[in-house]
């Protein structure tokens, strides 16, 4: 992916085992900061016709 | 606009991270709202085409985890 | 180059007489300058079409799959690579098959001659040179010039399996660099890569050309034709267009001996190969492997080992 362009900090791979609640919310908070980070996804989205903008305000 | 908030696609399998999330749940432990789970059977169910499906329709992010 | 030909129609005609194979697949001149076709003998007649010479470029361990007869094959040091593939994913059994190896002096790129030169009526290999014969214009050239890209910097010309060989195996270069073009793209910034990109599949028309092409696109339902769901668009949104040589890369990963029959194939002249030839990077760096060079390994994302990489797994 991060050959093709797509910032690597928007696929994050772990193993939490269901015993391991703690590390679940640890790792959520992880990958929720490095999107975070990351801004929103501009380049991999298909438009469906309509530029960003309006197409945020049409999903939300 | 208001804040802006991310859309993160959570790949949990099933036995393991679903477990979890489950027990995080069960435990009130609190995790920020932004992903989105889908269950799937096993970690290795995953597919890269689902990792482009979500992005191209819009995710901002993709979780996998076994 | 020229020698081979008649080692391989001996070859071919003795297999048949002696009812080793049904048929012999090989190479025959097409109807377009530097476009030979794939030609299946099954008399001895037959094989007196074959030719060889630096445009058999097509990979014919496409045309291996689910067969049933004995088949006797020409092939190149890529093309053998990809039955080696075929034989670990069970898609031949090599006592189906009688593989007549070529020691490859490399394909020459239609596409360079065509940029170069107009009106191109004829291009004979002539081993070591190349003789272009337009209406007006006779022109001499090195065939090093030539070379499609893949052959420049490939590592295994001489068959990895064979039957017979027609001719000496030729000399490996040791001193290619074969990812160089990757170390490019792996050292731009994250925004040049995706521009860089953007550019090479704007052309795109989502033929499918490189997927008929490529030996290792077999799939009974390919996932572009998938429509519940559907994984990708069938238009030419750029997005769609991505995320199909992405997958299919993904698909070919370690399994692509980087024959350039998807490049070859490409009407609109798109390297294709820059997507499969990182993932085979990757293969080598990761597991150490380089697809079709014995069937006695099963490949690295075949099997699990302790050992595996996992440096990606929080």
């Amino acid at each position: 992916m991060a050959h093709m362009g797509v910032e690597s900090e928007r696929i994050h791979f772990s193993w939490v085992s269901s015993a391991e609640s703690t590390k679940f919310v640890r790792v959520v908070n992880e990958v929720t900061e490095a999107v975070r980070a990351l801004g929103p996804n501009r380049r991999f989205v298909k438009s469906h016709g309509l530029d960003r903008q309006s197409y945020d305000e049409k999903a939300a | 606009m208001s804040e802006w908030k991310p859309k993160i696609v959570a790949f949990l399998c099933n036995w393991c991270s679903y477990g979890a999330a489950d027990l995080a749940g069960v435990s009130r432990m609190e995790y920020p709202p932004y992903i989105r789970v889908i269950r799937i059977p096993c970690a290795g169910r995953m597919d890269p085409k689902f990792a482009l499906a979500a992005l191209r329709e819009g995710a901002d992010g993709v979780w996998v985890s076994g | 180059m020229i020698g081979y030909i008649d080692k391989i129609k001996q070859i071919s005609k003795q297999i048949l007489e002696d009812c080793k194979v049904d048929m012999v697949i090989g190479f025959r001149r097409g109807t377009v300058p530097m476009m030979n076709e794939p030609c299946v003998a099954k008399t001895e007649d037959d094989v007196d079409q074959f030719v060889w010479d630096g445009h058999c470029g097509i990979n014919l361990a496409n045309y291996l799959m689910g067969r049933k007869e004995k088949i006797g094959i020409v092939a190149k040091g890529c093309d053998t690579r990809n039955i080696v593939t075929h034989i670990i994913e069970n898609k031949i059994d090599r006592d189906q098959l009688y593989i007549i190896g070529v020691p490859c002096k490399g394909m020459i790129d239609r596409r360079q001659v065509n940029n170069r030169f107009e009106g191109v009526r004829e291009v004979i290999d002539q081993g070591d040179t190349v003789k272009i014969i337009g209406a007006d214009f006779e022109e001499k050239l090195d065939k090093t010039d030539l070379l499609q890209s893949n052959c420049a910097t490939c590592t295994h010309p001489n068959p990895v399996i064979h039957d017979e060989l027609v001719g000496d195996p030729v000399e490996v270069p040791t001193d290619i660099d074969q990812w160089a073009d990757v170390r490019k793209i792996e050292a731009m910034s994250t925004e040049d890569k995706w521009g860089y990109f953007d550019d090479l599949l704007k052309e795109c028309i989502r033929c499918y050309a490189c997927r008929n092409a490529c030996p290792l696109c077999y799939c009974p339902t390919c996932f572009v034709d998938e429509s519940t769901p559907q994984w990708v668009g069938k238009s030419q949104d750029p997005i769609d267009v991505r995320t199909f040589h992405f997958l299919r890369a993904f698909h070919c990963a370690g399994r692509c001996t980087d024959c350039g029959a998807c490049e070859r194939a490409c009407p609109v002249g798109i390297n294709m190969r820059v997507f499969t030839q990182k993932l085979e990077k990757d293969c080598y760096d990761l597991y150490g492997w380089e697809a079709g060079l014995t069937t006695d390994v099963r490949p690295p994302l075949d099997t699990y080992r302790a050992d595996d990489p996992e440096e990606f797994i929080k």
